[in-house]
């Protein structure tokens, strides 16, 4: 049985702000940019209680709770603080998952501060974020990841709840549908139409019943309402290399594999754009011919590939490099991009909606 | 179950199964395709619970039956026998025997009734559609389908039917947007529009690109879209929600519009990004009388420049862009000119071809 915490701070954004300017405490801040489109970043407890939430329209803040102090969000501070957290989780396990600046997932089924139990564990992290940063966050111990993030939601703000594995399906059965992570507006008014509106009543649904109903989605609906949730904890590692690769219906001479070559470059691409903060210098062909010979071939050019038809052509043109007889037959080409480097953050790019 | 059936054939089918089976799942008979044989041939399914397809072929089928066998290694097993036809018996406790030329193999299978059932086809009213048109509409509107797993409902293209026979689909990653409209005449009996979920999309691609000039239909049931084409069914689940009020965020005109030739303001974007400092593709365009310019800056490397010449007379202006966003529209149309349109250095930028708003791109700009 796998014991994880989910740490998460509040209000942390505004948090940050009233521990660093004191003339803000125990008054409503809202952080927000000013701005007809603009959201609201975070909001204190204190203008929590006048309704302002994160991420309603800063307009609709301003008419909630007209005398908050309204701060443009800093993101550079909060970033330091959140590493700060980071350190003060990392000192009990490395199965840390960050899901935002200010909320992570902890594998401690073995945890290397040696601390006798999960609740320890949390207690600790609660402990050390309050004495040395002068922070609060709230931290939730379950079996699975799903549990630990309702569990910390359980007594917030700065509490601790604590759901064991004996408790599970107690705990879960009174709890409306929509506490189920992907349960929104839509799929609740669906459950209700099947008479449905508790984690118990969900339970009671066969599991063929739900997937022929809803699919991928049922079957996963199946398992959170047992409490069942298999997902690692999956620590942030810098991405080192993507690729592709495709086996054809026949094998094909090296001259045919151009199509196939330029659509897993560009689908290298479109997943390299995903990682804006890590930029990918040696582009990598790989070869498997009819007889399951594997060749690989690279090349790393000055300056990294900047356009899926840069990838694409230097990934064509390793096929040059290619020595085997002409007549030799390929029964899969990969393409792939490696040998990742940190860059620049990406500039700020404007939405059309949020 | 036992049947014989061309090997090409076989392959064939496993080849459309490959983009479908899980690898990655709980549910191991995922992995696996349903072949079941009956007096009319053979027909072998993948299922993912969202997607499945159902490909039909002729073969010899001597006795009826049906059993469960791995996608990928059947697959790998089916593209190295060496007779062009090919001979599947099932066994006791669901083995089956493969067997081509003088190669045997017997492979684990699993049981045929645990495989999960695809949804029910319903009442769908299937309207025959160009396959050409519809490879079109998905080419130029799957870029900007958002690959942000937290915003599900923008993880499919929305398909929207207009009055007078149209059809439109739109796009968007909450950054860039991409619209098109195009005759899929017949009668689709939505109530309004459906998001149709990249992976489905991407896999009809695949099928319409087999052979585009086959006869198509498509149809959509309460929660489903269905496709079917000679030999072949496809259904899939829509993904449930509202798609965003998309028309709200395409500009009616922009004040500043000028005419580009294509192929040189691609290749120009090209270029020049590849001195733009992040990974953002950062470039900067400067509108000047007649003049287009395209530079970007690298702290690191130093500098790039590129000016075109274009008839332009509006006011002067300088917008920050992602090259990537406006290089993957570019490189999906036709014309000679585009119409670029912008407004100031916060709104959005337009591209469609020149006095035809039916496939529209709308890229916000970045602050640079
Ligand atoms: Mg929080």
């Amino acid at each position: 049985m796998r014991k994880i915490v989910h740490i998460d701070m509040d209000a942390f954004y505004a948090s940050v702000e009233q521990r660093d300017e004191p003339s803000l405490r125990g008054r409503p801040v809202v952080v927000a940019w000013r701005g007809q489109r603009s959201v609201v970043c975070a909001a204190s407890y204190e203008a929590r209680t006048f309704g302002v939430r994160s991420a309603m329209p800063a307009m609709r803040a301003e008419r909630l709770c007209p005398h908050a102090v309204f701060l443009p969000p800093d993101f550079t501070r909060y970033r330091a603080v959140s590493r700060q957290v980071h350190e003060i989780l990392a000192r009990h396990t490395s199965l840390v998952e960050p899901l935002s600046l200010d909320e992570a997932y902890l594998d401690v089924t073995e945890p290397k501060s040696g601390l006798p139990s999960a609740t320890e564990v949390a207690r600790a992290i609660r402990r050390s974020i309050r004495e040395e940063l002068r922070l609060t966050a709230s931290a939730g111990v379950a079996p699975n990841k799903f549990l630990a993030k309702i569990a910390s939601d359980w007594r917030k703000p700065d509490g601790l709840f604590v759901i064991r594995p004996h408790q599970v399906m107690d705990f879960l059965a009174p709890l409306p549908v929509g506490r189920i992570p992907g349960v929104g507006k839509v799929m609740e008014g669906k459950l209700a139409a099947m008479g449905i509106s508790t984690v118990g009543e969900l339970r009671a649904v066969a599991a063929v019943e739900l997937e022929q109903r809803f699919g991928s989605q049922g079957r996963r609906l199946h398992e959170l309402a047992h409490g069942i949730d298999e997902s690692p904890v999956q620590p942030e590692r810098p991405v080192q290399s993507i690729s592709a690769e495709d086996t054809f219906e026949r094998d094909q001479p090296l001259e045919a594999l151009g199509p196939t070559i330029r659509r897993l470059a560009e689908r290298v691409w479109a997943a390299a754009a995903r990682e804006p903060e890590r930029i990918g210098r040696t582009v990598v062909l790989k070869l498997k011919t009819a007889e399951f010979k594997l060749l690989t071939r690279s090349h790393t050019p000055p300056t990294p590939p900047a356009s899926a038809q840069e990838l694409v052509s230097i990934a064509l043109s390793l096929c040059g490099r290619v020595e085997l007889p002409e007549r030799t037959l390929y029964r899969l080409v990969g393409v792939g991009l490696g040998n990742f480097r940190d860059t620049a953050p990406a500039r700020p790019q404007l939405k059309l909606f949020d | 179950m036992e049947f014989r059936i061309a090997t090409d054939e076989l392959k064939k089918a496993l080849y459309r199964a490959q983009g479908i089976v899980e690898r990655k799942t709980t549910m191991p008979i995922l992995a696996n395709v349903l072949v079941n044989a009956t007096k009319s041939g053979v027909t072998v399914t993948a299922f993912d619970l969202d997607i499945g397809i159902v490909s039909e072929h002729p073969a010899e089928v001597s006795k009826p039956g049906a059993v469960t066998l791995s996608a990928k290694y059947v697959f790998d097993i089916v593209q190295n026998l060496p007779d062009a036809q090919v001979t599947l018996k099932k066994l006791a406790n669901n083995y089956v025997d493969i067997s081509s030329g003088s190669a045997h193999f017997k492979i684990v299978g699993m049981a045929a009734e645990e495989y999960p059932k695809l949804p029910k086809e319903e009442s769908a009213p299937l309207v025959q559609i160009s396959g050409n048109t519809l490879l079109e509409m998905i080419k130029k509107t799957q870029f900007a389908i958002s690959s942000d797993e937290t915003r599900y409902i923008l993880n499919g293209v929305y398909f929207e039917p207009q009055a007078g026979g149209k059809v439109r689909m739109v796009a968007t990653d909450g950054h860039r947007l991409s619209l098109i409209e195009r005759e899929l005449t017949g009668d689709f009996k939505l109530k309004g529009g459906v998001i149709i979920p990249r992976k489905g999309l991407m896999e009809l691609k695949r099928l319409l690109d087999e052979a585009p000039d086959a006869e198509c239909h498509l149809g959509f049931a309460e929660n489903s879209a269905l496709f079917k084409k000679p030999g072949l069914t496809m259904v899939m689940r829509l993904i449930d929600g509202q798609f965003p009020e998309y028309q709200r965020v395409i500009p009616k005109e922009g004040e500043k519009v000028v005419m580009v030739p294509k192929m040189s303001f691609l290749e120009s974007l090209k270029r020049i990004a590849l001195l733009s400092a992040d990974k953002s593709y950062a470039v900067r365009i400067g509108l000047e009388e007649n003049k287009l310019l395209i530079t970007a800056n690298n702290p690191d490397l130093g500098e790039a420049r590129d000016v075109l010449e274009v008839a332009y007379r509006g006011g002067d202006i300088t917008i920050g862009f992602n090259a990537r966003y406006l290089t993957d529209v570019l490189s999906v149309m036709e014309t000679d000119e585009v119409s670029f349109e912008l407004g100031d250095e916060h709104s959005p930028g337009v591209i469609h071809a020149p006095g035809d708003r039916s496939f529209t791109a709308v890229v916000m700009p970045m602050r640079v």
